[in-house]
């Protein structure tokens, strides 16, 4: 079972009863799987909203209403809900809410590599952190217990390695409970804060926090793996999996502390194993929140510890950890050789990989950005123009062979950086966005846009779906797990003030190259709206319904390789057939689009390869 | 990663422990993208450089792009069909009197010689089609790397979650490719 897989069967087992998200890698399974076992469990509300903000305030209201309630998202994502988040600390919650927060160390799929483990100290909520899939699920499990008993919001932490590791999981049984409305006079509460109020409650957190200090304590979640001598090793998540095999590796025997509830950190637990060592090294990805929490509690129980560690030198603040990594922290505090020299391995796979290109990720075949992104590239030739990017695939226009993007911060900022800019720059001001981003943080930046009289033209990239996280629908789409009403963004943008509003089809790039030019020469807030389904998710959809994808093909007589189906359109089912010179496609991968047909100056693609 | 998914379901059934470490996201449009498969006693989801025993590749590119993660004398099988990405063809076309080539499937194998024990090309494109199926050259290659003596998992709980993992319509033609991928080792 996939770790997602495994918490989304623990939401249902604990009886949860509203769910809310937002898509986001490492997290989107957990989504996915809610959203396909919602058609079978009646009882289980579960909604796709519009950012994470929604969809935390979603399931909190649930939550003080009195049912049980989860969310996930990924770090970043917790950043746009966190000034809910940080109130939720103070007024805490009724029915068990959990919240699953993801980072991403190595910015695999994210624009930063934040570490999300301090939102639960500064936010007053407790905080699980699984290794394994198992583990995922018994925490999930107990985080709603925990969070009823407390009535506090419970947080559960993992990374892109853990959200995506497969592991059999011992799971127990699903007994749903029917759902059932309640009034408001049975559960009410107040849950608002302001000051005399906000300190009162600031401090009943911390007292409940206390509480939970003591269970945490004992809880099985921290687990010590007895070793030999007075050298440990204090570690949390992956990096408890990784010194495992670093350890086993070196044949060395550190004694090992491995922490599953890391807010608020088992002061006791770590005081009784710190006293029996002379050195502990402490291994954690990003930032060093175990290893100076530690420090502090060391100092207090004066018991004389060498701490090693990220201060130290021992190990780095950025990337993610593997084995090789642990391995000489590891190999450096015993003084030992490892028997694989990781370094010397990486520098000759490196040499032996010389020979082959990179490959990078890329528009699929048939995606409606393709087209878009030629027809753009040909209208700002010759302006001098500064082209902010967003969150979405359209982010990899940042990327080789494109290298087009200037700025790209994080959802919905390509328009309000495009607000500052265009006060201060001589050049057109460009911003790209997507459908679902638009929905999720774009619009307040383009009342904005509209209300102080900006000038920058704004390309929608509607393809219907989310589709970077595995196309899920948004508030643009025509379906959803529940009956949902599409939100037609040509109206929103009109109904905002939009005076200049174009929609154009993705899939005719030639005639779009002039309407995009006329409207990023033009004065104001323009919006160019390029519409064509995403190839991945309109793919699916057609082998559902049995309709046939008819690849396109390149007629030998006819291509005298112009190369314009290559030049600015880089589709991956175009490759060269380098006996002839000539372009060829890759049918199996071709989903017929036609653009690079409409492309060749001498009819060389078709349907039955040529003219 | 439907392979590391087989690969799990059938090390789960055939009570062999596992731990697959695998990846989603921004590498499956059309990037690069690899799944560790860790058989036996294993604690991290992410292989050891210089450590692996096998490397199963859907393209030969991307053996070699793997290389630092097998050990000395390992085993490739892998896919003798190379999908020369945007980036590659771009150049070529951009400097055109230069007559620049893609990189050939006999460099790769040069390069991974240095460094597997046994490289084994398949053409699983061509196995594929034979097995009914053209999208089976994944399970091809799951065929010939279960006839490989030491493979850890026996071939009928491997068909079997094969038949779980699949399509229901496509379960007569993986399970075919299974068999002629078997044959080619």
């Amino acid at each position: 079972m996939l770790c997602n897989e495994a918490v989304a069967r623990a939401v249902l087992e604990s009886d949860a009863k509203v769910t809310a998200f937002y898509p986001g890698s490492p997290t989107s399974e957990i989504l996915d799987t809610l959203y396909l076992l919602s058609a079978d469990y009646p009882d289980l509300k579960m909604e796709i909203s519009s950012n994470e903000k929604v969809a935390l305030e979603t399931v909190a209201g649930a939550s003080m209403a009195g049912v049980r309630s989860f969310t996930s998202m990924k770090s970043v994502g917790l950043n746009v809900a966190s000034d809910t988040f940080y109130t939720l600390g103070y007024t805490g919650v009724n029915g068990g809410c959990v919240l699953l927060v993801a980072d991403d160390p190595h910015a695999h799929s994210s624009q930063s590599e934040q570490d999300g483990r301090f939102f639960a100290p500064t936010g007053h909520v407790p905080m699980l952190e699984p290794s394994t899939p198992q583990e995922a699920y018994e925490m999930a499990r107990y985080a709603f217990d925990l969070s009823e008993r407390h009535k506090i919001l419970t947080v559960i932490r993992t990374t892109t390695r853990v959200n995506h590791q497969y592991a059999p999981v011992e799971v127990g049984e699903v007994k749903r409970t029917p759902f059932q409305k309640r009034n408001w006079r049975d559960v009410k509460r107040p849950y608002f804060t302001l000051s005399e109020t906000a300190r009162r409650l600031k401090g009943e957190a911390l007292e409940k926090l206390m509480k939970i200090e003591a269970e945490f304590d004992s809880s099985p979640f921290n687990k010590i793996v007895n070793g030999e001598g007075r050298i440990g090793v204090i570690t949390s998540g992956v990096s408890y999996l990784h010194t495992m095999d670093a350890a086993d590796a070196l044949s060395v025997k550190p004694h090992i502390l491995k922490l599953g509830t890391t807010h608020p950190l088992p002061k006791k637990l770590i005081v009784d194993f710190i006293t029996k060592l002379d050195t502990v090294l402490i291994v954690e990805e990003l930032l060093p929140y175990l290893e100076q929490s530690i420090k502090a509690i060391a100092k207090d129980a004066d018991c004389g510890l060498k701490i090693l560690g990220k201060e130290s030198g021992h190990l780095g603040y950025v990337g993610e950890y593997n084995v090789a990594v642990v391995s000489k922290a590891l190999s450096s505090v015993y003084g030992v050789n490892s028997p694989i020299d990781y370094e010397a391995v990486l520098a000759k796979a490196v040499e032996l990989k010389s020979v082959i290109p990179k490959r990078l990720p890329v528009f699929c075949a048939g995606c409606p950005h393709r087209g878009t992104l030629w027809a753009l590239q040909q209208a700002i030739k010759g302006t001098d123009y500064v082209l902010n990017n967003d969150i979405g695939c359209y982010s990899m226009l940042q990327l080789e062979p494109y290298n087009l993007t200037d700025m790209m911060i994080c959802m919905g900022a390509g328009q309000g950086i495009s607000s500052g800019m265009q006060h201060v720059v001589n050049d057109r001001v460009i911003a790209l966005i997507g459908d679902s981003t638009l929905f999720h943080a774009g619009l307040p930046a383009l009342v904005n846009a509209v209300h102080n009289g900006h000038n920058y033209t704004l390309f929608i990239l509607d393809n219907s779906v989310t589709a970077m996280t595995g196309q899920q629908p948004n508030p643009g789409s025509d379906f959803g797990p529940n009956k949902v009403t599409e939100i037609d963004i040509e109206a929103v943008v009109k109904g905002i003030g939009v005076k200049n509003v174009t929609k154009i089809d993705a899939f005719d790039p030639k005639p779009n190259v002039e309407t995009m030019k006329k409207a990023i020469s033009q004065e104001g807030v323009n919006v160019v709206i390029s519409v064509g389904p995403c190839a991945l998710w309109n793919d699916r959809k057609k082998r559902a319904a049995k309709i046939t994808i008819i690849p396109n093909k390149v007629g030998k007589e006819t291509c005298k390789s112009i190369y314009a189906c290559v030049r600015d359109f880089y589709c991956p089912a175009i490759q060269l057939d380098m006996e002839t010179r000539q372009t060829a496609i890759q049918t199996d991968i071709c989903n017929g689009c036609m653009v690079c047909a409409k492309l060749c100056p001498v009819s060389a693609i078709s349907s039955t390869g040529g003219a | 990663m439907l392979l590391s998914q087989v690969m799990g379901d059938a090390c789960t059934r055939s009570s062999i422990k596992v731990v697959v470490g695998a990846q989603h996201g921004l590498a499956q449009r059309s990037g690069s993208i690899s799944a560790h498969v860790r058989i036996g006693d294993a604690y991290s989801p992410l292989i050891a450089y210089g450590t692996a025993d096998l490397i199963i590749a859907m393209d030969a590119t991307e053996a070699l792009r793997y290389v630092e993660y097998l050990k000395q004398g390992g085993t490739v099988v892998m896919n003798s069909r190379m999908m020369h990405p945007p980036l590659e063809t771009a150049p070529i076309v951009k400097n055109r009197q230069e007559k620049l080539t893609y990189v050939t499937l006999e460099q790769v194998k040069e390069q991974l010689g240095k460094v597997a024990g046994r490289v084994i090309d398949i053409d699983a494109e061509k196995v594929a089609a034979e097995a009914g199926n053209p999208r089976t050259e994944n399970v091809v290659l799951l065929g010939a790397a279960s006839a490989l003596s030491g493979f850890p998992i026996q071939s009928e709980p491997l068909k079997e979650s094969v038949r779980r993992v699949v399509p229901e319509r496509a379960v007569d033609a993986n399970l075919k490719a299974f068999i002629l991928g078997q044959q080619m080792v």
